[in-house]
């Protein structure tokens, strides 16, 4: 054995001999004599800065193509992130430095420790991580529609003017979106479009719009233009709306219905803020044609401002008004009367009764034909109701037994008992 | 005719009997209140006074029937989201149908449910023959499921392993009734809500009378022993915690009002109108009193009385002004209700004591009421 080990030692001796200069690179030796080399590596010769820009730049011409964005880019790392003087390659303990001069009663010694393995996976790990793009994080209940993205997002009432305060209300953003245009003197500029809404959530409500060079400068605009241009609507029993209307702006088309307690806002999301601007809580709303916010925001608008209420009809129509409701056996509410009622005889023959069709301004939508799904006429659907039609009861007799016998089992389970399944 | 047959294995039908019999026995000596429940099961049958028209307008004047209360939202009926209400352009004559038709739904939706005498038990043997004893050891059930035959009429008969041939009793009839021709809502087995005592007493003390009150009608003839048990604990439950306003408007109160005087205890009922004021509605009660036990003093007056009571408009709230007539009617129904404090209640100085309080609120409504009218120069 202890010839071996002596080989052994005799084997790495001439290799450390051997190995010996390459460890003293030539630049050390260079940098100490004061004649310059020609030969030099540009890393030492110039600044970070310079070199991390040599390989992030595109070319003019390339980034006009797109190039250098999205995928395969490539970021500036921090190389000193991560990194500590005193600590390198070379696990050394440096008294005064790395580590206390006197530990204890103890003077260190400047000494080299036992090398650390996972140190430079670690620095690797952390450069990858800057390499990578890193999102906004937002709080669940302050996100928008889409991410960290400003549409959806509230962005608190409007500013104050002198001492009258806009309390009660909220801002949601609808709209932000960056437009070019054209300048004599500066040629294609970026500009900020913003469109708000703000509301109290008990009737009144206001849009704006706001342009700026600056995207938070136009939200404040339009924020601020929002809640000068209140308007207010009346709110049927706190929760939705008058009665069933067709509105428009431009091409867009807006069918919007009345809805009962418990509905909710089924509609497209720009009117489901103004809505909830409003304080309306049941609504169903169906948006046709081009989907350009300020067109859905602006016909919707109208739409609320053109409803009649209940006591406005009833007068229009000289007739009272009665509201059915299945919840309340169909009980007759009279919601409205009018200060004269017209007779039977009175009303000519062509008009218009029917409630839905008068608020509707006699109005038809088109309701389309609901086809049949395409497996419901395939013979294997017609298999499957057959297969399943005597499981149809099963969830509920389920349910029942477990109320009975506390267990899926019945009186009979202890007389006949299941037979236990047999271990595989 | 066509007969169905069914097997019975004869330890079966013996659980059965002895389960209908179980839950009344403990629900007795298990409750920490002790309400004993009286049932209408003595020599005196009530069906005749509570079929009778006086009485039922009696009852139906007492339930002082509120629209916005009867036609309530109940459940949402399994839907998840209610319809969409629906709204009509009508005249002043087409508004006035409706309503009328509303009133008619208001009556069906307030029918009472019926008081009758707990049933006797089937005990009628068709034939014997002991040919047949030891034929088979389990029981065959015939029960004739001709189509429109009345549940209460159809023919069901057991032929017993010992060669009797006989009528089933009122438990197997129900149970095969069930079977064949199932009601909505009803279960075979008892549900526990009111075989479990102490899930029965919860309702109560959570004030779900007419819940339990509802259910009991789905799942229950009102002749059974069963349904009169679970009706007169509720009906006491609520006597002893003066909990009438939950049952009013609803159809179950005018059945409470009858099994309170039927069974004599009505004077807290009593109390409870002199306090509110409603002194004529304390008439209609004494009437009542009066039509089931002809017990009053001056009984002989009620009926005049009442008859002048029904024209009037139901007064849901207490009135703001008051006419010469409505002044005189209620100082005769006062005289009334005094006559029948002094005679015949068993809270006297209670009573007593409401009807001075509501005496001297309604001298200040009348002073008020007299005072406007002759501001008004229309004296």
């Amino acid at each position: 054995m202890s010839k071996l080990l002596s080989l052994g030692k005799v084997l790495i001796k001439p290799m450390n001999v051997v190995f010996r200069p390459n460890n003293f690179t030539p630049n050390l030796q260079v940098t100490l004599s004061t004649s310059s080399v020609h030969n030099v590596n540009f890393f030492n010769k110039l600044p970070a800065e310079k070199l991390w820009k040599s390989v992030t730049s595109v070319s003019n011409a390339g980034a006009k193509k797109g190039r250098g964005k999205g995928t395969g880019r490539i970021r500036i790392r921090d190389l000193n992130r991560g990194q500590m003087i005193g600590v390198g390659k070379i696990n050394m303990l440096w008294p005064g430095l790395s580590a206390p001069v006197i530990r204890g009663r103890e003077l260190l010694k400047q000494q080299r420790l036992p090398d650390d393995p996972e140190r430079m996976e670690k620095l690797i790990k952390l450069r990858d991580s800057m390499t990578r793009f890193r999102r906004l994080r937002l709080n669940p209940i302050e996100r928008g529609w889409s991410g960290s993205k400003m549409p959806g997002r509230s962005i608190g009432p409007p500013d104050p003017i002198g001492e009258d305060e806009f309390t009660g209300f909220d801002t949601k953003v609808l709209q932000l979106r960056s437009i070019l245009i054209m300048k004599g003197s500066l040629g294609r500029t970026r500009n900020y479009q913003a469109m708000v809404v703000t509301g109290n959530g008990q009737g009144l409500a206001g849009f704006g719009l706001g342009k700026s060079k600056e995207a938070p400068a136009a939200l404040r605009k339009a924020k601020n233009r929002a809640g000068q241009k209140l308007m207010h609507f009346e709110i049927y029993d706190g929760h939705t709306i008058f009665h069933d209307f067709y509105t428009a702006f431009g091409r867009t088309k807006i069918f919007v219905q009345k809805r009962n307690e418990g509905y909710g806002l089924k509609c497209h999301r720009a009117i489901k803020e103004i809505c909830q601007a409003i304080g309306i809580k049941n609504l169903r709303a169906k948006v046709e044609g081009p989907i350009n916010i300020q067109h859905i925001v602006k016909a919707f608008f109208i739409g609320l401002l053109q409803q009649r209420t209940h006591k406005q009809l009833a007068e229009e129509k000289k007739l009272h008004l009665v509201e059915y409701k299945a919840e309340n056996e169909y009980y007759p509410k009279l919601v409205a009367s009018p200060s004269v009622v017209r007779t039977k005889e009175e009303i000519p023959k062509n008009e218009t009764l029917d409630f839905v069709q008068y608020v509707m301004n006699d109005k038809l939508i088109l309701r389309k034909k609901k086809f049949p799904r395409f497996y419901e006429t395939m013979p294997h659907y017609q298999i499957f109701l057959k297969k399943y039609e005597k499981y149809r009861n099963h969830e509920k007799i389920r349910l029942n037994l477990k109320v009975e016998h506390g267990d899926i089992k019945s009186f009979l389970t202890d007389k006949y008992p299941e037979p236990k399944e047999q271990e595989a | 005719m066509s007969l169905l047959i069914r097997r019975f294995v004869p330890t079966k039908t013996c659980n059965v009997v002895l389960k209908q019999n179980e839950p009344a026995i403990v629900v007795i000596s298990r409750r920490k209140l002790s309400i004993v429940p009286s049932m209408y099961d003595g020599e005196r049958d009530p069906a005749p006074k509570f079929f009778s028209s006086y009485v039922q307008k009696l009852l139906k004047r007492l339930t002082r029937p509120d629209f916005s209360k009867v036609f309530r939202k109940r459940t949402n009926s399994g839907v998840p989201v209610l319809k969409t209400p629906t709204y009509k352009f009508l005249t002043s004559d087409e508004l006035e149908l409706e309503f009328s038709k509303a009133r008619l739904k208001a009556d069906k939706l307030l029918q009472m449910p019926p008081v009758v005498k707990v049933h006797q038990k089937i005990d009628e043997v068709l034939s014997q023959d002991p040919a047949l004893v030891g034929y088979d050891t389990a029981k065959y059930l015939f029960t004739d499921i001709t189509f429109g035959v009345a549940n209460e009429h159809r023919l069901i008969i057991e032929r017993d392993p010992d060669g009797f041939l006989r009528s089933c009793d009122h438990d197997v009839r129900k149970r095969l009734n069930q079977v064949y021709f199932p009601l909505k809502g009803r279960s075979i087995k008892e549900p526990l809500m009111f075989s479990d005592s102490e899930k029965f007493n919860n309702l109560l003390d959570r004030e779900k009378y007419e819940f339990v009150l509802d259910r009991a009608c789905v799942q229950y003839e009102p002749d059974e022993p069963n349904y009169q048990r679970v009706t007169s604990i509720t009906y006491q439950h609520i006597d002893m915690n003066k909990k009438y306003d939950l049952l009013r408007s609803t159809r179950h109160f005018g059945p409470l009002a009858f099994y309170l005087t039927w069974h004599q205890s009505m004077d807290s009922l009593m109390l409870e109108l002199l306090q509110s004021g409603a002194v004529r509605e304390a008439v209609l009660l004494a009437a009542l009193r009066y039509a089931i036990h002809s017990d009053i003093a001056n009984g002989d007056v009620a009926h005049a009385l009442t008859e002048e009571i029904f024209p009037s408009p139901v007064q849901l709230s207490k009135p703001e002004q008051l006419s010469e007539a409505d002044i005189d009617l209620d100082n005769k129904c006062i005289e009334f209700v005094q006559k029948y404090i002094v005679s015949n209640s068993s809270m006297k100085s209670q009573q007593e004591l409401a009807l001075q309080g509501f005496r001297e609120y309604y001298q200040q409504l009348v002073e008020l009421s007299r005072g406007l009218q002759k501001a008004h120069g229309k004296v």
